[in-house]
């Protein structure tokens, strides 16, 4: 019978990890194992490896806990607008002549070879880089995600809750309970005492791309986040992102990958950059 | 493929299977391998039987049993069988299509759906 | 501010290393010259100085990416600058306080306040002067190398040069010479005064350069178009 102990407790472990509450992880174990005894088998045998099953029960509790609503999202107001955006770095002319409109409730993905200047993109949407010519009209209320040091490896996720959080006036209680809820959405439960350098790159952009959703923004700018997630977790963070949609958020995720072309709204295909 | 078709339709065969009357894991899993889908494992069935449960469509029940731990019956809630209803008669749709397609690429030329 | 400020300490406090070369290295300092202690007390504020500055330095650097990215959100770039600062200055104020308890311990000196006083303009210098080279110089290592010629000219000028002036911490020298030697007040007032404009200057620099730097350009939101029907 031990055996099947420590499988159940690997399965309790993994769903608490995954952002599962404790106490309905050892309900849904225990309940596991019975349905295992009933069968008279070991739950190994039964179910597989415990890491495995536990991820995909995880996922199904997590993918089924909104309600999907059944309508058109209503395609809102502008959120940005890019126009004839040109970025010429001395004599590399990276972008030119861009032109998006993104509405609140649409997703936009920007695609590209490396080199083709999608995250010099991203950073004129975010302010962080001024466009050489064109317009540039944004929402205020702002989501960031950069590729590279968006985290800093010496803080705590819970101390990046509370910066971030701060910005936006929210108490530290505030901020923590946020930022954990956010978390969980993506699968994940951030442990106390653990420094974002030493959490795995997947768990860091996880981290990163919740600092990006803390202030409710209208339009959510991600740069590649999922660099280093696994095949479940790419799965997640697209459902996040669907989910961002119909919550009334306009979504531009910069990417070199695209899966599902036809879920997205808007695609954004950048040539290669030229030396002019 | 095989796999995969199953799990897209995995789901509407539990409904259909409880549909006609409620059932426990055990018994699901034996119905479905004599249904001729083989052994369908634990993995696969109980996360959609989850799911089917957090989706309202399934309610449980726990009933001890003559023989070892107590049993968790699965039975239809009244969304649950409108949905399978649902469900098995857009399933029929798509069956006939593909019917109609496969089956003339054969030479047998067969009704298309109504 | 206080978040960042609060955010910047546990950040630092993380840095093992760096912390303890900053609490290490004035000692060394010390230590080297005991016997001439005019020299000693000067090597350790210097040595004291030069460690916060480092500090500073790798703690801007460190931070520019966070900062930037909290900028974008929002945050005021005066509260992010002046935060980090507030933190490195916790830091350095502790230090120099038991550092201050040490010389007392361990010399005989015909002012000791004013070694109290000038462990501190050193630390309250250092500070905005590694902020300010940060800017100057946004890489790690030639950021250090920078502040370390700097601290090299302050040890190796002599005060009385007039060229020894624009050196950042020669208020020190001045205020170390009030604390040792039986000289007049005069040199109390210049330190004082040369303290008061370095400080100035560099928590202006600092400030301003970052508040260019992360302030995120000014993008006009898009105008509210009339009514539309339904979704297209």
């Amino acid at each position: 019978m031990t055996s099947a102990h420590v499988w159940g407790a690997q399965v309790r472990d993994v769903l608490v990890a995954s952002g599962v509450e404790p106490r309905e992880a050892r309900r849904l174990t225990d309940e596991f194992l019975a349905e295992a005894q009933t069968a008279g088998q070991d739950p190994a045998g039964l179910y597989g490896p415990a890491v495995s099953y536990a991820s995909t029960i995880a996922r199904t509790i997590r993918t089924t806990a909104t309600r999907t609503s059944p309508l058109d999202p209503v395609r809102g107001r502008v959120v940005l607008r890019l126009s004839q955006v040109t970025k010429r770095y001395r004599r590399r002319l990276v972008l030119r002549g861009v032109d998006l409109t993104l509405r609140a409730g649409e997703v936009a993905a920007v695609v590209g070879a490396n080199g083709s200047g999608k995250s010099t993109l991203l950073g004129i949407c975010a302010g962080v880089v001024r466009a050489t010519s064109g317009t540039v009209e944004r929402t205020p209320r702002l989501g960031y995600a950069p590729q590279e040091h968006g985290v800093s490896p010496l803080l705590t996720a819970a101390e990046h809750f509370d910066l971030f959080g701060a910005v936006q006036g929210m108490s530290r209680r505030r901020s923590r309970s946020v930022g954990g809820q956010l978390s969980r959405q993506l699968g994940w439960a951030p442990r106390p005492g653990v420094i974002a350098g030493h959490l795995s790159g997947g768990t860091q952009q996880k981290l990163n791309v919740v600092l990006s959703q803390m202030n409710r923004p209208d339009l959510i700018l991600l740069d590649e986040p999922y660099q280093g997630f696994d095949q479940d977790a790419y799965v997640d963070f697209w459902e996040q992102v669907f989910k961002w949609r119909e919550a009334g958020a306009g979504v531009l995720v910069v990417t070199h990958l695209l899966h599902d072309v036809e879920r997205v709204d808007h695609v954004l295909e950048l040539p290669r950059a030229e030396e002019s | 493929m095989r796999r995969q078709w199953l799990h897209g339709f995995l789901d509407l065969c539990l409904l259909s299977l409880l549909a006609e009357h409620r059932d426990y894991g055990v018994g699901l899993a034996e119905r479905l391998s004599a249904a001729g889908f083989g052994e369908v494992p634990g993995g696969t069935l109980y996360p959609s039987l989850l799911r089917l449960e957090q989706q309202g469509l399934v309610l449980t029940t726990r009933e001890p049993s003559a023989s070892g731990p107590p049993r968790k019956y699965y039975e239809l809630t009244a969304h649950g069988r409108a949905t399978q209803a649902e469900r098995a008669q857009a399933w029929g749709h798509f069956r006939a299509a593909v019917d109609a397609v496969t089956l003339s690429a054969q030479g047998v030329v067969v009704e298309g759906p109504s | 501010m206080l978040t960042v400020a609060v955010t910047g300490l546990r950040e630092l406090s993380r840095r093992r290393v760096a912390l303890l070369c900053v609490l290490v290295l004035p000692l060394v300092f010390y230590l080297v010259r005991i016997d001439v202690h005019w020299q000693a007390i000067r090597f350790l504020a210097l040595g004291l100085g030069w460690a916060i500055a480092t500090l500073a330095l790798f703690s801007h650097v460190g931070a520019r990416r966070l900062d930037q990215r909290l900028a974008v959100v929002g945050a005021s770039p005066t509260a992010l600058f002046f935060g980090r600062q507030l933190a490195l200055v916790a830091t350095g104020v502790p230090v120099a306080g038991m550092y201050f308890i040490l010389v007392a311990a361990t010399q005989d000196v015909p002012r000791l306040p004013a070694v109290g006083l000038l462990l501190t303009t050193t630390v309250l210098i250092a500070a905005p002067l590694g902020a300010v080279v940060s800017l100057v110089v946004p890489r790690e290592l030639e950021g250090a190398l920078a502040l370390l010629s700097v601290m090299a000219l302050q040890l190796l000028v002599d005060p009385d040069d007039t060229a020894a002036r624009i050196l950042p911490l020669w208020s020190t020298r001045e205020l170390s010479a009030y604390a040792i030697e039986a000289v007049g007040s005069d040199h109390l007032q210049r330190g004082l005064v040369h303290f008061g404009l370095v400080l100035a200057m560099c928590v202006l620099t600092g400030w301003s350069a970052s508040t260019v730097r992360l302030a995120p350009v000014k993008l006009p939101a898009p105008p509210v178009e009339a009514d539309r029907t339904s979704a297209s």
